[in-house]
């Protein structure tokens, strides 16, 4: 398991799952957009939406820290 | 001279915590504690907030977030195994240090109990004579053997590998990822669950319990900052990991409660007791499988659901069990260490002869445990005590009173891990800082530039509110717990009265020389060199003040 997440391939996994996390956040907000608005029970699906993007984001700086050293 | 060298061949001879923990480690180690939350939080937020569900999760979703980012500054600019205890200690004083303890050691009582209760409850999803509502006794006597075995292993040493914890990490992200990905490709309507938000709102008092029982999902940061002193490079590795553990953590809490509240089940529910046809959500927070959520909703996910049925109980159940051990060995490590600083009596330190192991505070807690299962289990075992509850305490079931005593217990720790972060950053501005809070507002306190954590306020506040839901919704959190916090007290004082050291006040410590070990220790030479610099500055200016006085 230490090996495995130490490997580039596990880099990648990551740097793939956080593509996955970008897109679905974004889907995930532009479709509460789309259904509820701006309204306030539409509230926990566009945290759930941004903190997808959060995770993303953190994982692509994480793979590109470590291509850079 | 020879006291001095002394001293450091001393402090060379000290056994310290290897520094074994990798960040993988680090993320793992804190996903076992707050990762295995959900697996209880789940049925016990939905059969509370109903349709709100999402938002009481919403709710404690954020402060739990301010709560993370603070506990990742104090881990990272700290990183010494007490966690919350060792901040507040450190920030104000022995007294509050004692009492955030204090809570914290109610909380892993309640979560030595609590994941055993709940292991139990998976596992009865594939041997059903271990259904809590069937068969109370074999319930009882199953988890209290659970806790009993726990003790004996603790005692003896033996404890789950590090490796074997982050290969159930691991296998539980992929799961619940998959439950999530199949559940909302296959079965979620987002219709439905605009439907079920508007038709089953609940009332006030209702949002209120479920927002303080959602906290429950929330609870085990204190792992991150316990495994800070056996990170490697902790000042860089803590702040990468608990992000990364909050997000997700968050990502899985608001994905569970959305698609409970939205989807459409693969097969047809069983009928209430009533025989009323009833949506997912209410059967997933019913008494029966309020204790295994996550297992019930993912044998209801179209396809995955027959894989998910049989695997989901074992892993959610192995999972329940490490946090459960966590809480054992936990509590005596606590305990242990606020023996060392003297806010406990030195018995806790007491370890066994043969086994080297802290024998007393393991059977001391794990007995608090036996005691807390005996009272969640009861009013089942009992018809008498039933009766006497529902009077009492309005009917709460085994579980909800365990989670009542957990949000209790962390409400109160976290609250006080707030304000020692502030106290910290007034107080203590040369210890550097790798990862501060966001917002800050910078001022000059005391001749030095310090900034003030907005956030840390808005999480204050979040969390003092979440306490008060506590109190105001929980009818037995709202006198057990403040009582072991005035039990706990009472000893306190009785003890350091005995001991003749302040009893309201705070012993002498030398935080300066404590923080140039502690960065020492951590490999943080960097950090330990800025520290000196800061502590240098700091006593100029001050000497240059005083001479021109």
């Amino acid at each position: 398991m230490r090996r495995f997440v130490r490997s580039e391939g596990y880099a990648r996994a990551r740097l793939i799952s956080g593509a996955f996390f970008v897109v679905f956040g974004v889907a995930i907000a532009v479709r509460t957009a789309a259904i509820a608005g701006f309204s306030a029970a539409a509230l926990p699906a566009y945290v759930l939406g941004g903190a997808m993007l959060a995770l993303g984001a953190l994982r692509f700086r994480d793979y590109f820290a470590r291509s850079r050293q | 001279m020879a006291a001095a060298a002394g001293a450091s061949a001393k402090a060379a001879e000290e056994p310290s915590l290897r520094r074994s923990v990798t960040p993988w480690g680090s993320f793992s180690w804190g996903y076992s504690d707050v990762g295995a939350d959900i697996f209880v939080g789940l049925g016990l937020v939905l059969g509370a907030a109903a349709g709100a569900s999402n938002v009481a999760f919403l709710f404690a979703g954020i402060v739990y977030v301010c709560i993370g980012l603070a506990y990742t500054e104090l881990a990272a600019a700290y990183p010494v195994a007490g966690g919350g205890q060792y901040f507040v200690f450190r920030g104000l004083g022995d007294i509050f240090g004692f009492i955030a303890g204090w809570a914290v050691l109610l909380d892993f009582t309640i979560d030595i109990v609590l994941f055993a209760w709940s292991c139990i409850d998976y596992l009865s999803k594939l041997v059903p004579i271990l259904s809590f509502t069937a068969h109370p006794w074999v319930h009882f006597l199953v988890v209290f053997g659970v806790i009993a075995g726990l003790a004996v292993l603790n005692i003896i040493g033996v404890r789950e590998s590090s490796a074997f914890n982050e290969l159930v990490s691991g296998l539980d992200v992929v799961s619940e990822t998959s439950i999530l990905f199949f559940g909302f490709l296959f079965a979620f309507q987002p219709q439905l669950l605009i439907h079920t938000m508007q038709m089953s709102w609940p009332t006030p008092f209702n949002l209120m319990n479920g927002v303080s029982l959602a906290i429950i999902s929330f609870v085990g940061l204190e792992s991150i900052s316990q495994a800070a002193q056996e990170t490697q490079r902790p000042a860089s590795v803590i702040p990468r990991t608990s992000i990364s553990l909050i997000l997700t953590i968050l990502i899985f809490a608001l994905s569970y409660s959305n698609l409970a509240l939205g989807m459409a089940p693969w097969h047809a529910i069983p009928l209430d007791p009533h025989g009323h046809e009833q949506p997912l959500w209410r059967y997933l927070g019913n008494e029966d499988n309020n204790g295994a959520a996550v297992a019930v909703l993912a044998s209801y996910v179209p396809y995955f659901g027959a894989v998910a049925a049989l695997y989901v109980p074992v892993l959610g159940a192995i999972l329940l069990l490490i946090s459960s051990n966590s809480g054992v060995f936990g509590s005596s490590r606590i305990a242990y260490a606020m023996s060392g600083t003297r806010l406990l009596p030195s018995a806790f330190q007491r370890v066994h002869p043969k086994y080297r192991t802290p024998a007393v505070s393991i059977l001391m807690f794990c007995g608090f445990a036996i005691v807390e299962l005996i009272f969640a289990a009861l009013p089942s075992l009992s018809p008498h005590v039933r009766h006497l509850y529902v009077r009492l305490f309005r009917g709460e079931d085994g579980i909800t009173f365990l989670g009542d005593l957990y949000a209790f217990g962390a409400a109160a720790s976290y609250s006080f891990v707030f304000i020692a972060l502030i106290a910290l950053r007034l107080n203590d501005s040369q210890s550097p800082r790798r990862f501060k809070m966001p917002f800050n507002i910078p001022f000059t306190y005391k001749g030095n530039r310090v900034e003030f954590p907005v956030v840390a306020v808005i999480g204050f506040l979040g969390i003092v509110s979440i306490l008060a839901f506590t109190m105001i919704t929980h009818e037995i959190g709202r006198v057990a717990g403040p009582l072991w916090i005035l039990f706990g007290i009472a000893g306190y004082l009785v003890y350091r009265r005995h001991k003749g050291l302040p009893m309201f006040g705070s012993q002498r410590h030398d935080w300066r020389k404590a923080q140039i070990n502690i960065l020492q220790q951590a490999g943080e030479l960097e950090m330990m060199d800025e520290y000196m610099a800061n502590v240098k500055r700091m006593d100029d200016r001050r000497a240059a003040a005083e001479g021109a006085r």
